[in-house]
């Protein structure tokens, strides 16, 4: 019997588990949605920064006075006069001592699009003429575009005046895993393939441009930011440590968010300058930063060059992956460094390896920041760990699929702890797998040019981040003296659907309609505080959060009603606005009489009943620290995806089209099963775009050649197959309470290696760097035929290239294993 | 400065403007309709586009000067309700049981097919490039009532969008093309609620 049935007659059905369409979509459609961009204040002025032209100089002189020369310009400011001023920021995530990050370069300029002044005026077009008459002098010095020449003892210097803990030079961060001894396993391997890959730097290209309007109160003190970002308190925090005022002095405010995939998700140099000529002038100020801008000085996906092996035994059991990892995290970058621990550490999964080794170099080049991408390292470590499967498999003559069926988690019992130390509280990996492959069918055979591929991925729903020992959100109900239900929440929803979501947790727990259930915008006077929405972290912490204060609001509410019904509270149900006796739902006495009780007649409260009909609550997941050998369980629970692919390439022209495209994930227990279906199909997208299109194209002088949408090739409604073989099968985690698990990124983690494995199916190529962009097949496709070879590695395998060929020309982490023990016995540790 | 004068859903908006003032600009700022938005200024995502004289452009790339007189048409012109003012208070209105916006079923007095099937199909994430997405399909099915999947795709293959993956989006059109040939459109979980969260 199903839990809608036992209900009682005349109670509502159950909403969590059912489609709802979404509550905030009607004042989208109708173009009534307020985004930044849409805020006029009375007074607003607007503001445009100045950013650089070169990637790397030496900064001789900003002259901002010219600029205050240009009709309607109001003010402008360089790096200078804020030196000792301002504090800089980014200390907190990359643990660092003294943040790098400040609102305009000061001595050097690091990558192009780095800030160099900023101008306020009446008008944005008038700033723009303020922007153009500030004289700049810069003695640009050479650029670093390649993270393996920043290794190099040769390469200048970047950052000049940080001191990092775990590096020198251009490494500012070093990462390692020790775990097993991968040194056995390769010796006891039936096969050990290797191979290097390269992966690219990907944009989030959110079509809503960053901005902001800042207003600053002068008598107050108050600073009000209206921005579009992903997390409010984050920014707060920042932005009150960076200016040095109170907390309370500043106030975050989001109105509705044009998406973000992790590129709104830190505070940025736009967000203080806006504040400081606010402050500076007491009008509010809006800046907005214009589409080169955000390619430019927005985050990007961590580039990496990999150095990859893989150990497999003869029946094709995985015993061992080991990795020399170079991570760019271009020129500074407040989340890069996490990325490559979390994107290593979850990135082992599906699997169980049993010795894991890896090292990596994290590097600054002078190029954009990098930082958090739908997938957060995850897409990365599986294009190449999962291309590494399929060429073992290929070695020894198995099946990819019968090697994966063979090695993804299936345990008899959970919880089941990997040797990585995730923690997997339940999965359905093994069966979307088979599904997968199955809806493409793999078995069938291919015709020319036709290909098929496979990859297995597991998403972190939520992480405790190395850096932060934090995993948490909060949720603050209110029941209002009509009935109706205000839901408070800092975790900023930019698509994802959380007035939805949330209220049909809410309107299942309180029974209430889901139409009285509203979400209040996210505003740091009001909200409790929450860490943002990022990390896949919505349904599953913050919505655990929302259904622990429903319980909490419930109690209350039930309380009151047992007093005024004279029964006891377990006795007492509540559906369709009402609380009733068990059993009698047409009965009871209505939400909006209790929440009047406890306003305004709390005499006929119950005897001590505090009257309020507030409830909060903060869930902060059961996770674990990283250990020092890079173990651990840093999600709650882990998200599953197989994708199998069946592509064919256009030997004329070198496109690849995806023919069919099969997604089967797990999900935990889906709140809202469309909702869930979106963000599967717009993860695919971004997967997509990062195999095929997307890349930031820089010449030798560190210029990016493609920041527009003109030239950078974001995913077109053409170019995306069919979706419509996207299926669930749930595994609830048993970890959180309600069975959720992440569905944000784990769309995005198979998509390039599953077709770099299709690509290499249908033509015999197998491409090490991304993306597969048509120009690359078709001279591969031509190499290949000259040599009248049967396989071929682009870029390894073509006469130009000059990276290592084979793995003992391989480099080695620039980092000495000296300050560890190497007879140290890891696994006894 | 020049005066332009644009009828922009209907309502007759003038003013005296820098030449250099975009259609996107005038819409925005002078008409003060926000729910067309920029996205690029390079006319690549669509996130802007507009109805001139009946045909779907991207109003950052066009000047309010050179569509001078024309006839305007907004995402705010498409949902009739939203334009029309309460001209009477009463108290059925103050109580608050006036009739809600269906925007589930979609009737043409309450929302464009178009956007009743965006609704449906939760062809809508984030809403950024959901006007410039409704304004062309609009056009679109108006002048092609039986589209392919693939004619839909080729359709929006000027406008942008990064959440969705364009799924749900084409799966919207399909069945706002048949709802606007007549035909009744399958039936989905009704019990959403219409108010602006």
């Amino acid at each position: 019997m199903t839990e809608t049935q036992a209900r009682p007659t005349g109670v509502a059905p159950r909403l969590v588990g059912t489609s709802v369409p979404r509550k905030e979509d009607l004042a989208l459609l109708t173009g009534t949605a307020r985004f930044v961009d849409d805020i006029r204040l009375p007074g607003m002025v607007h503001a445009r920064i100045l950013r650089s032209d070169v990637a790397h100089a030496r900064v001789r002189t900003v002259d901002t006075a010219p600029a205050l020369e240009v009709p309607g310009v109001l003010d402008a400011m360089a790096g200078a006069e804020l030196v000792g001023k301002v504090k800089p920021w980014g200390d907190l995530m990359q643990d660092l001592l003294v943040g790098d990050h400040f609102p305009f370069a000061t001595d050097k300029v690091l990558y192009q699009g780095q800030e160099l002044a900023a101008v306020v005026a009446e008008t944005p077009h008038q700033a723009w003429d303020g922007c153009e008459a500030v004289r700049v002098e810069l003695e640009e010095l050479p650029a670093v575009v390649d993270p393996e020449e920043a290794l190099s003892p040769t390469a200048p210097l970047i950052q000049e005046q940080i001191l990092y803990e775990f590096g020198e030079g251009n490494v500012f961060d070093r990462y390692k895993v020790r775990v097993g001894d991968f040194a056995a396993a390769e010796a006891e391997a039936a096969v050990v393939v290797r191979q290097r890959f390269a992966t690219n730097k990907q944009a989030g290209a959110a079509l809503e441009p960053h901005g902001c309007v800042a207003d600053y109160d002068s008598f107050t003190g108050v600073l009000t930011l209206y921005s579009s970002t992903q997390s409010i308190y984050m920014v707060r925090d920042v932005l009150a440590d960076v200016l040095q005022i109170p907390r309370t002095k500043v106030r975050v405010l989001v109105p509705a968010v044009g998406a973000g995939f992790g590129s709104k998700a830190q505070i940025f140099a736009h967000e203080v300058i806006a504040s400081l000529f606010s402050m500076r002038l007491g009008r509010p100020v809006k800046l907005m930063l214009p589409r080169a801008d955000v390619f430019r000085a927005g985050t990007t996906r961590n580039a990496q060059v990999h150095y990859a092996e893989l150990a497999m035994a003869a029946d094709g059991t995985i015993t061992g992956y080991r990795d020399y990892i170079v991570h760019n995290t271009g020129a500074m970058s407040v989340w890069g460094n996490q990325v490559v621990h979390i994107g290593t550490n979850v990135g082992m999964l599906p699997y169980a390896i049993p010795n894991v080794h890896v090292d990596s170099d994290i590097v600054h080049t002078t190029t954009a920041p990098g930082g958090p991408l739908r997938g957060f390292g995850i897409p990365q470590a599986i294009w190449v760990k999962e291309q590494l499967v399929d060429m073992a498999a290929r070695e020894l003559g198995l099946d990819p699929l019968a090697v994966r069926e063979r090695n993804v988690i299936d345990p008899a019992e959970f919880p089941y702890r990997t040797p990585m130390g995730h923690v997997i509280d339940s999965t359905s990996i093994k069966r979307c797998l088979q599904t997968c492959a199955d809806a493409i069918g793999w078995d069938a055979p291919r015709a020319p040019y036709e290909g098929k591929g496979l990859a297995v991925s597991m998403k972190y729903t939520s992480a405790r981040h190395p850096s932060l020992d934090t995993d948490l959100s909060a949720v603050r109900l209110r029941l209002e003296t009509d009935g109706t239900v205000t839901i408070y929440s800092s975790d900023v929803s930019h698509g994802q659907g959380h007035a939805t979501m949330l209220a049909q947790i809410v309107a299942d727990g309180l029974g209430v309609g889901i139409e009285k259930v509203s979400l209040a915008p996210p505003d740091s006077m009001t909200a409790p505080f929450g860490l943002g929405t990022y990390a896949s972290r919505g349904a599953a912490v913050l919505g655990t959060a929302c259904r622990l204060a429903t319980q909490r609001l419930r109690d209350k509410v039930l309380a009151i009603a047992a007093h005024v019904l004279e029964v006891a509270p377990e006795d007492l149900d509540t559906g369709n606005d009402r609380v009733f006796v068990k059993g009698l739902p047409d009965t009871g006495i209505y939400l909006e009489i209790i929440a009047a009780t406890a306003a305004y007649r709390t005499h006929q409260l119950p005897p001590g009943f505090e009257p309020t009909l507030e409830a909060v609550a903060t869930y902060d997941t059961p996770t674990e620290r990283e250990a020092p050998d890079g173990r651990g369980n840093l999600s709650v629970t882990y998200s599953g995806a197989a994708h199998a692919a069946h592509v064919r390439v256009d030997p004329d022209t070198g496109r690849i089209t995806v023919l069919d495209y099969a997604m089967a994930h797990d999900t935990g227990t889906v709140i809202n099963p469309l909702i869930v279906e979106g963000q599967h199909h717009g993860g695919f997208a971004m997967g997509l775009g990062m195999v095929l299109s997307e890349d930031y194209v820089y010449d030798e002088q560190g210029r990016l050649l493609n920041a527009s949408f003109k030239d950078y090739l974001a995913v077109t409604a053409t170019d995306v197959p069919e979706l419509s073989k996207t299926v669930e099968i749930p595994a609830p985690s048993t970890m959180i309470p309600g069975g959720q698990k992440g569905a944000g990124e784990s769309g995005t983690g198979p998509v390039p290696a599953a077709i770099g494995n299709a690509v290499f199916d249908a033509t015999g190529i197998r491409f090490t760097t991304l993306p597969i962009t048509p120009q690359r097949m078709l001279v591969a496709l031509r190499e290949k035929e000259r040599r009248g070879v049967e396989t071929l590695r682009y870029p390894d395998d073509m006469p130009d290239f000059r990276g290592p060929r084979q793995h003992t020309d391989w480099p080695s982490p620039v980092a000495s294993d000296a300050d560890l023990d190497l007879d140290f016995d890891w696994e006894d540790d | 400065m020049q005066k332009v004068c644009l009828t922009v859903n209907g309502r007759e908006v003038s003013a005296e403007i820098d030449e250099r003032t975009l259609l996107l600009e005038f819409v925005r700022d002078v008409a003060g309709l926000t729910g067309t938005h920029n996205g690029c200024l390079e006319a690549r995502c669509g996130c802007c586009v507009v109805e001139v004289d009946g045909d779907v452009v991207k109003s950052c790339n066009v000047l309010a000067v050179q569509v001078d007189g024309a006839e305007i048409t907004t995402i705010e012109g498409l949902a009739p309700q939203r334009l029309a003012p309460v001209d009477q208070i009463t108290t059925q209105s103050l109580a608050g049981v006036y009739r809600p916006v269906e925007a589930v079923r979609g009737t043409p007095e309450d929302l464009h097919p178009v956007q009743a099937a965006f609704h449906r199909c939760h062809a809508v994430q984030c809403g950024f490039c959901t006007p410039g997405m409704v304004m062309v399909l609009k056009d679109y099915l108006e002048e092609n009532p039986e589209p392919t999947r693939d004619d839909v795709r080729r359709a929006i293959a000027g406008n942008l969008c990064r959440c969705t993956g364009y799924q749900h989006i084409v799966d919207a059109a399909m069945e706002a093309a048949a709802e606007m040939r007549g035909e009744r459109v399958p039936d989905r979980p009704t019990h959403g609620s219409t108010d602006g969260a």
